[in-house]
């Protein structure tokens, strides 16, 4: 029977001092998929390795039954990087079945990463099966699981929210500037003071069409060298914000004591530039800019607290949305893991249908041989035979199909049964030879 | 023709439910797929409602063998047209379909008001028998609609504005357009409006004065507000060009527009005398 099992290691159960180890490379990747596939336990295998996770996915052989199909992993991924069989069953999980389909709906899903509803797992995950296929690792219930896993994915992501709002600080503020202006692509961004989260917001805005960035240090020098990673404008500011006249979005994160930007002079810049809208974001603490500015007209102020309640509240309905996706992940599997268990039963079900097919063709030729029926009655006998078969294997069928939407394993020991009963397997080799 | 009438409300009335849900209906994210359908059925039935009011006013007109905008009945259902095809120009080309909660319900109330008319039609003078009629009234009812969508846009500017004042970050949020957006939209619509207003009175005049030979009336009552209409408008563009009145103080004199708009279109019929009343 088609045993789907996996065994893998992610940030939620392993360090990474544990999860590097058990990394692998493109070539590697190869290499232990052609192992996998030799030891001839494991019919087909894919390999995820990104940063945060490596998984086993593998089918296990129907016809060897000696071994469990996990621990031909275990034993497998112990041996080819030099782990203990207990350190690695100690950091890892192992799944089995709808258990194994559920995990891999769930991981591209992006329900299984550290932050709900990143997009990259998706991609990664695709390209490590396509590396797999490509080195022959998947076959017929892989090459299924895969793309159905690509698809959950893609349906989690548009019909619930989790991939949508900011979870940082820096894309918070792009999208609240998307909210502010109409395009970004005419925009000016201006940076006062040095700071990763500055740069990499003005990183952010710049990706989202912002086309001018003005770089202000108290030093011309160093004002010098940030502009160089934006090609930006370097500007020295004493008590001179005159450069802010041209600026739509301001983020401002330099480490004085006290107000940079006052709500008077700004007032008097927001007359110089006709009004146009302004975006101050103050991630400096203490802050920048006088929180009495929020109150001149079209300009809007932002400190790093109001960025951070964005991130919080968006986190949060992410994590609501997991729920929902979390039932949609559930629903998907079972449908699957049904689907995959049809495909189980229907070989069966076709070589039973063929053998008594057979048998029925052969008595009604002896028939007609031996009583030499006219056309019509050999035609009315035909019919018959064909409804007796129909009707004697009705039951059977329908029955052995209801065994596998009840969700438990009978239809394995029917499957056996009735191969057993009607020697199906008999037939099966005899036509191959 | 009456039941096409009819048909022609429901369909309006249901358009305008689904409009104004599409905005009120919760800030859950549960709902986004429920939202994203409505969002549908809201404008589908609008052009669906468009189609049917269309072939109503092509009917009207063969009918009666005059341009359809001398009465109640006619005038606001062409109103209710202008409406709605100004607000399917403006979502076929920026997708901001919010404006559609303030704007067809206003097309809807039109329609309504114009259904419950339907009863008695008068007759049309003699001297409304002409062709210049037609330009005149299409051009300034095509003014109106366009004003009632800046008007559209000053409250969605007002509300969107809020929102990011008081940092409440939610889905409904999300819905409203960009204040730029809606600061620009409502900025073109006004000029959209100027423009053809302007012209709508200049045939008018042309009309009175050269055509029929009839002195220019200052103190027709609908003349009048027309010019007081105009003039806040133009004021209104006028300052935003010297002086960057643009957001808030757009939006709010948007709202005034708006009010002047209602003030000659319905007002000057129920309240006041006038060569333009509906007789």
């Amino acid at each position: 029977m088609n045993q789907i099992v996996s065994i893998g290691t992610s940030h939620h159960v392993a360090p990474v001092e544990f999860r590097e180890k058990l990394a692998f490379s493109d070539e590697q990747l190869i290499e232990s998929l052609q192992h996998l596939r030799e030891s001839h336990n494991v019919h087909e295998a894919v390999i995820i390795s990104t940063c945060n996770r490596v998984e086993v996915y593998a089918v296990a052989n129907p016809h060897q039954t000696v071994e469990s199909p996990i621990k031909t992993l275990i034993d497998f991924l112990a041996r080819f990087h030099h782990i203990g069989v207990e350190t690695l069953k100690k950091w890892s999980y192992r799944h089995h079945n709808l258990g194994t389909i559920q995990h891999l709906f769930r991981v591209t899903s992006s329900l299984d990463s550290m932050v709900v509803g990143e997009s990259q797992i998706l991609s990664q995950v695709k390209e490590a099966f396509d590396i797999s296929r490509s080195a022959g690792g998947a076959g017929t219930v892989l090459n299924r699981l895969f793309p159905k896993a690509f698809s959950v994915g893609k349906r989690i992501r548009s019909e619930t929210t989790i991939a949508s709002g900011a979870v940082s600080i820096s894309y918070a503020a792009v999208e609240l500037a998307k909210k502010i202006f109409n395009a970004l692509e005419d925009k000016t961004v201006a940076i006062i003071g040095a700071g990763e989260m500055s740069e990499l917001t003005a990183k952010h805005l710049v990706a989202n069409g912002v086309s001018k960035v003005i770089v202000a240090n108290r030093t011309y020098e160093r004002a010098v060298k940030i502009a160089e990673k934006f090609k930006g404008i370097p500007v020295a500011y004493e008590d001179d914000l005159n450069f802010l006249i041209d600026a739509d979005i301001v983020i401002s994160s330099t480490d004085a004591p006290h107000y940079l930007i006052e709500r008077q002079p700004l007032a008097e810049i927001m007359r110089k530039r006709k009004h146009r809208y302004m975006f101050l974001i103050d991630i400096a603490v203490p802050r920048d800019i006088e929180p009495d500015v929020s109150k001149i007209n079209h300009a809007f102020l932002y400190n790093i607290d109001d960025l951070e309640a964005v991130v919080a509240s968006n986190l949060k309905e992410r994590q609501q949305e997991a729920t929902r996706a979390e039932q949609i992940v559930t629903e998907e599997a079972r449908r699957f893991h049904d689907q995959i268990q049809i495909l189980e039963v229907n070989p069966t079900i076709k070589a039973l249908h063929q053998q008594f097919k057979e048998v029925a063709e052969t008595e009604l030729q002896a028939c007609v041989d031996k009583t030499g029926l006219t056309n019509t009655q050999e035609a009315a006998v035909a019919s018959m035979t064909q409804a007796i078969v129909k009707k004697l294997l009705h039951h059977p069928v329908t029955n052995l199909r209801h065994s596998v939407n009840d969700g438990n394993t009978d239809h394995v020991q029917y499957i056996h049964a009735i191969q057993e009963l009607f020697a199906l397997n008999e037939i099966d080799e005899k036509e191959q030879e | 023709m009456h039941f096409l009438f009819l048909v022609t409300v429901l369909v309006y009335l249901a358009a305008s439910i689904f409009q104004a849900l599409y905005l009120t209906i919760g800030e859950r994210s549960e709902t986004q797929t429920l939202r994203s359908r409505i969002a549908l059925i809201a404008f589908w039935g609008t052009c669906v409602g468009f189609a049917l009011l269309s072939l109503f006013i092509i009917l009207w007109w063969s009918r009666h063998g005059h341009f359809p905008m001398t009465h109640w009945t006619d005038s606001t259902a062409f109103f209710a047209w202008a409406n709605t095809l100004i607000y399917i120009i403006v979502v076929r080309l920026t997708q901001l379909r919010a404006i559609g909660s303030f704007v067809i319900p206003v097309a809807f109330v039109a329609i309504l008001i114009s259904y419950s008319f339907s009863g008695n039609e008068a007759t049309l003078p003699e001297n409304l028998k002409t062709y210049w009629l037609v330009p005149h009234v299409t051009l300034i009812l095509l003014a109106y609609a366009a004003f009632i969508t800046a008007f559209g846009f000053g409250v969605l500017y007002l509300m969107a504005e809020k929102k990011i004042r008081q940092k409440a970050h939610t889905l409904f949020h999300n819905l409203l357009p960009s204040l730029g957006a809606s600061d620009e939209l409502g900025y073109r619509c006004t000029i959209l409006g100027v423009i053809l207003l302007t012209l709508g009175v200049i045939v008018g005049a042309l009309w009175t004065q050269y055509i029929q030979e009839i002195a220019w009336r200052w103190l027709d009552a609908k003349v009048f507000l027309t010019v007081v209409t105009w003039v806040i408008y133009v004021v209104q563009i006028g300052i935003r060009q010297l002086w960057g009145w643009r957001g808030r103080k757009a939006a709010y004199s948007e709202i005034v527009g708006f009010v002047a708009v209602l003030c000659t279109y319905i007002g000057v019929n129920l309240f006041l005398d006038s060569a333009h009343t509906f007789r």
